[in-house]
């Protein structure tokens, strides 16, 4: 099962990653143009049999609008429209120029949903592996470092790390990031965030790092290489850390998921990306306004988006993961 | 067999909590019985209760010195001026003012105060309560910002108290608005306050925490409960002077509960359980409407089509200040810029995307429904992008590197930011300009904070341009003065001027001057049009859209007077009703 | 044995000061370097005077040595935003919280220490599959996104209400009172509590399986004892160690999801009182809440950690 689970995660991560990364070819729109008569549209599917039960290559129905302040629309089913490979610059697109394809139908300014989330994607998963990446550099410095040298360096470092572990990470970086000056440009957001997420995210990297260099400093290839006068740095570094990869590897694949929930958090609470920038945590910001989530659930799309990615991730990182609550636990 | 027992034990647990939550849900019903159907040959009764909801609550009782929201709805509610202005009719009606007659010279009114009438406290009201409230209101120390309302030319009313029923009101220069002036000011117990005013803490006074049977007042309610944060209870003021025309004593209501939530989805949704019957702030957001149409289609909820609203929001340019070392000086606030942009913005996309279709084009600060003063000014330019462009390429914008967008002659990228708030319908207005300028190659960013940031940046004068509202069409424009002058310090985009910048603010400044003084309603009709074809013409503030407001109450509520104006129905809150709730 | 039990409480309560100290003062420190908020027009006057009768514009040192110093006689001054003292006010909001985050935590154990013996006790065969299946399902569903689909679920039903905290009307009976305090809490609960239960789930599971293989319960099986009653009397109390071991830092997890929970459902709590401090740049309020917060979380972990050791007197010597 776990093996299976672990495939399973693995392909749809790469899924995902290969449609984030290739998002303006897939995506029938631009995520900013604004259709103006598909105000909360909701989701045009792809059909293959119409109503008379005749088969045809996959086509669409039209959109008409009823009544534009109660977001009313129709399927104008006299009218068929296919769905075409690779025109208009883009994968898959509808054949009527006039008629917009909207896969998981319009937000409030009548933009494609499906397009802002594939580029949602882009911004989630780039500012995740930013601030993991960042995460497990500065983890692996410090608890190296702790590792190696031991007694009074290791203790404090380990206690700061423990310190910082059990706080709420939610917490930590809501206050971080509130410490800076609320309106920034989105460039500065991203690095901004990813700073604040590695600085709230190192703790866990530091403790296992650690033990692993605590453990493998007493093998006998790492005496054997003091003893003949290696240096402290060049056995850090040529045969402690690799040992550690494993669960760096680890690791990386169990913060990502938690740094794309704080991206969503922090933008949902105002404090990161802004409109227009179709970041996920901004579209489910749009969303939670409850009386119109009611009549267009499709706004939810980037809800399902997380779900789905971070599902991948646990999937793929399953068997690892009981090992890690071991080490936490075994650790206190 | 022990996995049975904890499968077992699983389903138990589960099929128990929905078991409890269905039971529970049973249990508790809405307010409400079945729903009665709703008709307009309602009568209003006396008793009965309303609840309404509101998004802040007042840190202060003290009128003089709480400006909010908060502070302008406990004033509606439990204090009464001397003369009242009709939001539904725009008449002014006699209040704690029976009658009065006016001076050939129209400087001085004579008031004869209304015989009987009593604070809520029982203390009889006489012309003195009048004069001390001024007396307050113009004291130094107490530094009411609502006295600036009643200047006139700069200079404070006089008053004077010759019996105890009459007060003799002298204007220092003839005000053509005349006594609509003390629409605002309510009248304040010298009983309770004087000893405050006397020794210099008037400004500490009714404040949160003092005990409610300290205030008096002579509105329709008076304050029984506060609790912080989550309700303000009002009942009915004993000695509430009005009557409706059968006699009967005003307000219908026994009791009006305002409930505090901040958060304005909740609000919806408690008006569309039924947990609440209105809300202060009564009309809703475009994109609620399918669900309120929805329910109200079970007769639960009401919506009432309250016409076009007052008070537009405009786009403005920050012309107060200009940095030296901006290099987009030479085009950024010239009127050529403005125009082109007044141009090329589709309306009517703009209302049928952020509004969905519930609003107006305008193209000036009043809108049609200020029946009074409106006009309809339209520009030379509706919806041309060509003529746009035209106009950009007069001061040197061209797309020079057939990049899609402009530069300007130094090559500089015709870019300019927007500040507004964030999560509102503002910021929503703005992304659909945003897009449509991009069309002609303008390079608008969006900026969304809060409001009390956008203030912020607004008095550093730290900004291109925002998109707000302001409050300054929704009467008679002489009662606004601080949006209409040069030397108004809510002239948005240069506000406080010692002397005006621009000719054609001086020309306003005279206009308004002139129009503040004269007697004849046509006339000052005519002067003001002239203010609004200049408005029109040199467009200091960019209008777009005058949305449609749509109010929706619960079914409950009996003879509403729905107006323009903020609070929509609670500004005539003696007269509401409540139909008896069958449980 | 009782001295080490002493000297294990006394060091728990000291890293729990510290917790709460350290927490606050960055807080406080945090904030005073965040640019000022503003207000409009003659509010501003007001608020400049405010500030400077709070002490905001005082230079950090002076400044915090005086809230250190008040905070100790347990004043902890004025919020700016909403002119009333932090005590109160954090008063008002840390019940909510609290009761939203014991309830969180109460689903997630009603859901996860049931499906961990379930997984844990069975070695193959499809449910227990779809069981751990569902438990990683479960781990993927943050609070941020499970309140929203509960909003939308509410919204749409009308079975229960969609957020905000419960209005009782006055006259309401005790019963009643608990009833609609339920009916408002169920959804938040479950929002919080769905990731909360896969983490105790996959831990009960795997803390099982060891029980399982340890000697005395070898030998209860080898001397009789019916399999059911093994699991349930015996390998569950040996179990619940590590699982009691992880509430201390599962509370941080809870007060995490509890911030975004509150905001999507308008549960008024110390989460959300938090969020506009910050936006107000309220010193004393954001520092009060801080405070409250890790006063809160030390004061859980605390509790585990005597619970663990009510459970397994061993542990105290690892204090």
């Amino acid at each position: 099962m776990s093996v299976r689970g672990t495939q399973v995660g693995g392909t749809l991560l790469v899924a995902i990653a290969i449609a984030a990364a290739t998002a303006p070819l897939v995506a029938p729109h631009d995520p900013g143009q604004q259709f103006v008569d598909y105000v909360y549209a909701p989701p045009m599917r792809p059909h293959l049999v119409d109503d008379d039960g005749q088969w045809h290559w996959p086509f669409i129905y039209p959109l008409r609008l009823v009544s534009r302040l109660d977001h009313a629309f129709e399927e104008d089913r006299s009218r068929r429209i296919p769905l075409v490979w690779f025109s208009a610059g883009t994968l898959v697109n509808a054949h009527d120029p006039q008629t917009p394809w909207l896969l998981c139908g319009a937000d409030a300014l009548g933009r494609d949903i499906f397009a802002r989330v594939l580029r949602g994607a882009r911004l989630s998963l780039a500012i995740s592996v930013m601030a993991a990446a960042g995460a497990l550099l500065l983890g692996a410095l410090v608890g190296a470092t702790a590792g190696f040298h031991g007694g009074r360096a290791d203790d404090f470092l380990m206690s700061i790390a423990d310190f910082v572990l059990v706080l709420p990470v939610i917490y930590v970086v809501v206050v971080l990031r509130a410490s800076m000056p609320l309106v920034l440009s989105t460039t500065k957001v991203f690095w901004s965030m990813t700073a604040v997420m590695s600085l709230a995210g190192w703790p866990y990297v530091a403790r296992g790092v650690r033990s692993v260099v605590v453990a493998e400093r007493r093998r006998e290839y790492a005496e054997a290489a003091q003893a003949i006068g290696a240096g402290g740095l060049r056995i850090l570094l040529r045969h402690l850390l690799p040992a550690a990869g494993g669960f760096l590897t680890v690791q990386a694949t169990l913060l990502v998921p938690v740094f794309i929930l704080a991206e969503a958090t922090l933008s949902f609470a105002g404090l990161g990306f802004a409109e227009p920038t179709p970041s996920w945590g901004v579209m489910l910001h749009e969303a939670s306004r409850a009386p119109i989530l009611a009549e267009a659930p499709w706004l939810l799309t980037p809800a399902f988006a997380i779900i789905l990615t971070v599902l991948a991730l646990n999937l793929a990182a399953s068997p690892a993961y009981g090992a890690t609550i071991e080490t936490v636990i075994a650790d206190k | 067999m022990a996995a049975k027992f904890s499968r077992t034990f699983a389903v138990i647990v589960v099929v128990a909590a929905i078991a409890a939550g269905l039971f529970i849900s049973r249990r508790t019903s809405h307010r409400n019985g079945p729903a009665p159907a709703a008709s307009s040959a309602d009568v209003p009764v006396r008793g009965g209760e309303l609840v309404a909801s509101f998004r802040s609550e007042p840190r202060t009782y003290n009128r003089f010195v709480d400006t909010s929201a908060a502070g302008d709805l406990l004033t509606l509610l439990t204090h009464a001026p001397l003369v009242h202005v009709n939001r539904a009719t725009d008449q002014l009606e006699p209040w704690l003012a029976e009658s009065w007659t006016e001076s050939p010279d129209h400087l001085t009114y004579t008031l004869k105060l209304r015989p009987g009438t009593a604070f809520s406290d029982g203390a009889p009201l006489t012309s003195a309560d009048v004069v001390f409230t001024f007396r307050a209101l113009y004291d130094p120390k107490v530094q009411a910002v609502i006295a600036a309302d009643t200047y006139v030319s700069g200079k404070p009313l006089q008053l004077d108290a010759p019996d105890p029923s009459t007060v003799v009101l002298r204007l220092p220069a003839p005000f053509a608005a005349g006594l609509r002036l003390l629409d605002s000011i309510p009248i304040l117990p010298r009983h309770k306050l004087e000893p405050a005013l006397v020794a210099g803490t008037f400004r500490d006074a009714w404040s949160v925490t003092s005990p409610l049977t300290d205030i008096a007042g002579l509105g329709p309610f008076v304050i029984a409960q506060h609790i912080s944060g989550q309700r303000m209870v009002l009942t009915r003021n004993p000695h509430y002077w009005r009557r409706d025309a059968g006699g009967v004593q005003l307000p219908y209501l026994d009791k009006l509960t305002i409930v505090i939530i901040p958060d304005q989805n909740a609000e919806a949704l408690r008006l569309q359980s039924g947990e609440t019957d209105l809300m202060v702030n009564a009309d809703i957001r475009p994109e609620d409407y399918g669900s309120f149409k929805r329910i109200s289609q079970q007769g639960r909820l009401r919506v009432l089509d309250a016409g076009i609203k007052l008070d537009p929001d405009l786009l403005w340019f920050n012309l107060s200040k200009v940095h030296a070392d901006d290099p987009r000086n030479a085009w950024l606030r010239t009127k050529a810029f403005r125009e082109a942009i007044s141009c090329a913005v589709d309306r009517q996309a703009v209302i049928d995307t952020a509004y969905l279709g519930a609003g107006v084009p305008i193209y000036g600060p009043v809108t049609p429904a200020n029946r009074t003063w409106y006009v309809d000014v339209r520009p030379a330019c509706e919806h041309d992008p060509g003529k746009a462009r035209t106009l950009l390429a007069s001061i040197g914008l061209l797309d020079r590197n057939a990049d899609g967008m402009l530069e300007d002659p130094k090559g500089n990228a015709v870019a300019f930011s927007v500040l507004t708030q964030r999560d509102h319908l503002r910021a929503r207005v703005v992304a659909v300009v945003q897009e449509q300028l991009r069309k002609i190659g303008i390079d608008v960013s969006l900026v969304t904070v809060d409001i009390p940031a956008i203030f912020q940046r607004w008095s550093q004068r730290d900004y291109d341009s925002i998109y707000f509202g302001t409050q300054a069409s929704s009467m008679d424009p002489s009662l606004a003065p601080a949006f209409w002058l040069s030397s108004g310090n809510f002239h948005p985009w240069n506000p406080s001027q010692t002397k005006p910048a621009t000719d054609w603010e001086r020309r306003v400044d005279e206009l308004m001057n002139q129009m503040a003084v004269t007697p004849d309603p046509a006339e000052r009709r005519r002067l003001f049009e002239q203010v609004q074809r200049i408005f029109a013409d040199e467009l200091p503030g960019i209008y777009f859209v005058a949305p449609k407001a749509m109010i929706v109450i619960s079914s409950r509520v009996v003879n509403p007077q729905p107006a323009a104006q903020i609070p929509q129905l609670l500004w005539s809150a003696d007269t509401l009703a409540a139909r008896p709730a069958a449980r | 044995m009782y001295s080490g039990f002493v000297r294990f409480v006394v060091r728990r309560t000291a890293f729990a000061a510290a917790l709460v100290l350290v927490v606050s003062s960055a807080s406080l420190v945090l904030a005073h370097y965040a640019p000022p908020e503003d207000a409009f027009g003659t509010e501003r006057a007001v608020l400049a005077r405010e500030r400077h009768r709070l002490g905001y514009d005082q230079p950090l040192l002076q400044q915090y040595t005086h809230w250190l110093t008040r905070s100790l006689q347990l004043d902890f001054g004025e919020s700016l935003r909403f002119r009333r003292p932090v005590a109160a006010l954090v008063r008002e909001r840390v019940g909510n919280t609290a009761l939203l985050g014991i309830s969180g935590l109460l689903l997630a154990t009603l859901i996860g220490i049931p499906l961990g013996v379930f997984t844990g006790s069975r070695r193959g065969g499809v449910l227990v599959s779809a069981a751990r299946l569902v438990s990683i399902v479960l781990l993927s569903f943050p609070p941020l996104v499970t309140s929203l689909v509960l909003l939308l679920v509410a919204a749409r039903t009308g079975w229960l209400p969609a957020g905000g905290l419960p209005l009782i009307p006055p006259d309401a009976g005790a019963l009643e009172s608990a009833a609609i305090i339920a009916r408002y809490l169920f959804l938040p609960s479950l929002a919080l509590a769905l990731p909360v239960a896969a983490s105790i789930e996959r831990l009960q599971s795997q803390s099982l399986r060891e029980a399982l293989a340890d000697p005395c319960i070898i030998a209860a099986l080898g001397r009789g004892v019916p399999y059911r009653r093994v699991i349930w009397r015996h390998a569950l109390r040996l179990s619940l160690k590590p699982v009691i071991a992880i509430y201390g830092i599962t509370i941080g997890a809870v007060l995490s999801g509890s911030f975004v929970v509150e905001i999507v459902m308008s549960w008024q709590g110390l989460g959300d009182l938090m969020f506009q401090a910050l936006q107000a740049r309220d010193l004393y309020l954001i520092a009060g809440c801080a405070a409250t917060g890790s006063a809160g979380l030390a004061a859980g972990i605390l509790l585990s950690d005597l619970a663990l050791v009510a459970v397994d007197p061993r542990v105290e010597e690892l204090g």
